[in-house]
């Protein structure tokens, strides 16, 4: 991280190259994230395009101290994109959605092992699993893919209360197990 | 009612980062961050603990007409004469600078220029931006700059320079107002190693200056930067600071 950190610094100086650099080696993983909110990829392009212009105009109120490059840009794109689907007309596939439900379940090798294998992200990993499967489920659709509590009430077919409290516990157990794991 | 219970607040903040917050409540959220520091770490946190869910996402590349927008966007008109700064750029520990909200020394040190400009100043800074710089290699404050942000004529900034500085022969130290957004470095003048002193910058500048959102110091050939952009190693810089 130390290398998008100097670019990031370079970049509050007006060094486009250095601008150029943060582009290629982030623009993979900041559209994935918006792709997975929005859905197409013309618009997940598009988000992409916003945020980098607004990350070039803002970077000098970047403090690395408060958070690494990383998590402030994809913070940055990711309210761009849910900005987006909080707009109208704006329609989920149910098919998509199962897969995703069916990834976050208990014994699903997927998301979560590549979690664990990732630099950086074991602890959340090692803490989503310690989550209902539930819990995880409805904190990767809403983190990951732009859900509301109403949404994901309607896809998994459950009260909007019971939703309400996956989330809400699932997000409490998280915070202390996690915090523990930096202790 | 803003909630007071830690753990209501830090729930808040993870439904708000989490994006479960919604229409109304997200607004108010955002309403109530902007004048509470704790709350922002807070988001700060949750942000950190969730970001890594993203390193599941296999990456997507995007098309190349996205970089060219981009280009085109923030470089309306081509202006040859900011490339070249890069040898400057790649030295420089820049960011640095951010970590001196943390300081403590730098806090003290801030109250007492507060206090001492106020005095010296017969107009009195009723209100001022600050600047203290770091030293960029021993990260400790080594000057800092203050100015009126109102007032008629010509902006004076008050430096002072702390410790015994010394300035190699055949050099200079320029100081440099670094906007926000889209634009270069701007040059303020050279200055010395005096203790305290003066420096008058063209009135047009004001506006510029208390909009800034830092200030460095690099080294320079004696007569200044001949190529109107930093051209030798920042030795100083620090953060704009509205008192």
């Amino acid at each position: 991280m130390d290398a998008l950190d100097d670019l990031m610094a370079r970049c509050a100086m007006r060094d486009q190259r250095a601008f150029a650099e943060l582009y290629r080696k982030t623009s993979g993983r900041l559209l994935a994230v918006a792709l997975r909110v929005v859905r197409r990829r013309d618009w997940a392009e598009e988000i992409l395009q916003e945020s980098f212009v607004n990350i070039w105009n803002h970077v000098s109120t970047f403090d690395r101290v408060r958070s690494a490059p990383m998590t402030w840009m994809t913070t940055i794109v990711r309210n761009r994109a849910l900005d987006w689907v909080r707009r109208p007309k704006h329609e989920t596939s149910d098919e998509e959605l199962d897969g995703i439900v069916e990834n976050w379940a208990d014994d699903a090798p997927g998301p979560l092992d590549r979690l664990r294998h990732a630099a950086d992200s074991s602890a959340l990993a090692e803490c989503l699993a310690t989550l209902s499967g539930q819990q995880r489920q409805s904190i990767a659709l809403a983190y990951l893919h732009g859900l509301s509590h109403s949404e994901m009430a309607e896809h998994l077919d459950q009260p909007l209360g019971t939703i309400k409290t996956w989330v809400r516990r699932g997000l409490e157990r998280l915070r202390g197990c996690m915090d523990a794991a930096a202790a | 009612m803003k909630p007071q219970n830690p753990d209501t607040r830090s729930i808040l903040a993870a439904e708000y980062v989490l994006g479960t917050m919604r229409g109304q409540a997200r607004r108010r959220f955002e309403h109530w961050l902007k004048s509470d520091p704790a709350l922002r770490r807070e988001m700060g946190r949750w942000e950190a603990r969730l970001d890594p869910l993203c390193n599941t996402l296999p990456e997507v590349q995007p098309g190349a007409a996205v970089w060219k927008q981009i280009e085109a966007q923030i470089n309306p008109s081509r202006d040859p004469a900011s490339a070249g700064t890069t040898s400057w750029l790649g030295s420089l520990a820049f960011w640095r600078w951010t970590s001196f909200a943390s300081a403590g020394l730098a806090s003290v040190l801030l109250a007492f220029i507060v206090v001492n400009t106020g005095r010296s100043d017969p107009t009195a800074l009723d209100e001022a931006m600050v600047v203290v710089m770091e030293d960029s290699e021993t990260r400790n404050p080594s000057m800092s700059v203050a100015w009126a942000t109102e007032g008629r004529g010509k902006p004076k900034l008050r430096i002072r320079v702390i410790g015994h500085a010394e300035m190699a022969p055949g050099t200079a130290w320029e100081l440099w107002a670094l906007p926000n957004g889209n634009e270069p470095p701007r040059s303020l003048g050279l200055i010395n190693t005096h203790e305290t002193q003066w420096v008058e910058v063209p009135e047009e500048l004001r506006h510029q200056l208390n909009k800034a959102a830092g200030m460095a110091m690099s080294l320079e050939p004696a007569g200044g930067s001949p190529t109107g952009r930093p051209s030798g190693p920042v030795l100083a810089s620090g953060k704009c600071l509205r008192i």
